[in-house]
């Protein structure tokens, strides 16, 4: 594929890795490869971030504020949390982006909430569900890139609360 | 390791009440490779009394390294140190007290960590929250005419209320204790983090409740507000049985009643503060001679017209 292989040269996004970052998010029961957060994009979460925003929009919220700043302080929260928990570092670009990715079902959720109100029983088990998968998602990909094992639910725990936060914005 | 040696009774104090406790056990001391700063950790292996070898980490060793500043992330990185196994385990042992078994020695075994009690209170503030805006959403579902706005400030108070909670009243009772450590010959008191851990740990049993909270019928609302308060506050007692036992009984029972008490009061304050309706109910059989029950949690009817 040389055709692909000049993009990436020239503008440094890597297709093939955001692909396959996606696919793992979109999977969180299949167990992640390590090496993937080796090189810190961040085109695929703000590309999230985004869309997240324009299908809020679309069903009447206007709070890009809310989620441009809950996004950098959970990430900031998160960070911190996995600096303290790991034995190895973790850089706030690896954190944001991880956290970036795990938002696509958060977007999903969203772009639901244009066709029909979530505010209901059904509306709220499948904010549940959806935040459960972006945490297990994102614990999963910070368990094998940072090799910290039996602590998964520990990380995905706050990743839920965070996630928790974005699904409130979604729903209400 | 003749370093660690000299270490070992100067400065651990744990590994002394725990050999104080069972006479009959070996100490060996070896690095952690999981502390990189180069803190020495003592292995106990008891004979008989705890079963499964314990470890403990040190944060006063000074000598081996120069310590991390308080603002660096590698100095908080030992109170992270835990598996999701441990920290569920320590949630069981806070939910359910035993006469005897001190939550500190058996589940924390000196090992305590900072994220439990963190995260722990992070989740009581934010159901707090979150509660307190639904039962007024819930009211509002069954009568209209209840005017629902969210309240986000509520998130505040309740987060900077746990928090002080979990964090002064340890505090003060580490402080107390300290000052009172000259009356025990036995066992040494609590250090501040153990104090800040079981603390965290008794609360947990309180995020259950708030969220049955949301059941609008007042009698269970009490019970399960009671039957909360009785199992945290019976776990701080059994905690700190054995360190006040060896007090003067005036000081030991004035203690545990002041952790009893103000453990009610946070329960009560919380039950007050958000779910807030119940003023109202005062209100109402003052001004109205409807047939409303004076234990309704939410008034049918606003107070206002009253007042005109």
């Amino acid at each position: 594929m040389f055709v692909w292989g000049e993009p990436e040269g020239e503008l440094g996004i890597n297709f093939d890795h955001i692909w396959q970052k996606t696919l793992t998010v979109l999977n969180p029961l299949k167990p992640a490869d390590g090496s993937i957060m080796n090189e810190t994009d961040l085109a695929g979460p703000i590309l999230f971030c985004v869309a997240l925003g324009a299908t809020l929009l679309l069903a009447g919220k206007v709070q890009f504020g809310y989620i441009y700043g809950m996004s950098a302080i959970g990430c900031l929260g998160i960070y911190a949390l996995l600096n303290l928990m790991s034995s190895s570092g973790v850089s706030y670009g690896c954190v944001a982006s991880v956290l970036g990715y795990c938002l696509l079902p958060m977007v999903i959720l969203s772009s639901g909430a244009v066709f029909f109100s979530l505010q209901g029983t059904i509306g709220t088990v499948l904010a549940l569900v959806i935040i459960v998968w972006c945490s297990l998602s994102a614990s999963k990909i910070f368990i094998s890139a940072l090799d910290m094992e039996g602590q998964q639910l520990l990380i995905a725990y706050p990743c839920a609360l965070l996630y928790g936060l974005f699904a409130l914005l979604t729903v209400f | 390791m003749a370093a660690a040696d000299e270490l070992a009774f100067h400065e651990f104090e744990e590994a002394t009440n725990l050999l104080s406790e069972t006479p009959d056990v070996t100490t060996i001391s070896r690095s952690d490779p999981r502390t990189p700063e180069g803190q020495v950790a003592v292995a106990v292996g008891s004979g008989g009394g705890y079963g499964a070898e314990d470890e403990v980490e040190s944060d006063k060793t000074a000598e081996q390294q120069p310590q991390p500043g308080f603002w660096t992330f590698s100095y908080y990185q030992s109170f992270f140190d835990v598996d999701t196994s441990q920290v569920l385990d320590r949630i069981k042992g806070s939910l359910l007290p035993r006469p005897g078994h001190s939550f500190v020695r058996h589940h924390l075994r000196n090992r305590p960590d900072l994220y439990g009690p963190f995260w722990i209170c992070a989740t009581l503030a934010f159901v707090l929250a979150v509660t307190g805006n639904l039962t007024v959403v819930l009211a509002q579902r069954r009568d209209s005419s209840i005017h629902y706005s969210p309240q986000f400030h509520k998130v505040t108070v309740a987060g900077i209320t746990i928090y002080c909670y979990a964090w002064l009243v340890p505090l003060a009772l580490w402080a107390f204790l300290q000052w009172r450590k000259g009356v025990r010959e036995r066992m040494g008191p609590y250090t501040f983090l153990e104090t800040v851990c079981f603390y965290g740990y008794s609360l947990f049993i309180f995020i259950p409740t708030v969220v049955l909270w949301l059941i609008p019928v007042p009698w269970l609302q009490w019970l399960f507000g009671a039957l909360a308060l009785a199992l945290s506050a019976a776990g701080l007692v059994f905690t700190l049985w054995p360190i006040v036992r060896e007090d003067t009984r005036l000081v030991a029972s004035m203690l545990l009643s002041a952790v009893v008490l103000l453990h009610a009061l946070l329960a009560m304050g919380c039950k007050f503060y958000f779910f807030q309706p119940l003023p109202l109910e005062h209100m109402a059989p003052a001004h109205q001679d409807t047939s409303l029950h004076p234990n309704v949690v939410l008034t049918p009817t606003p107070p206002r017209p009253m007042t005109s």
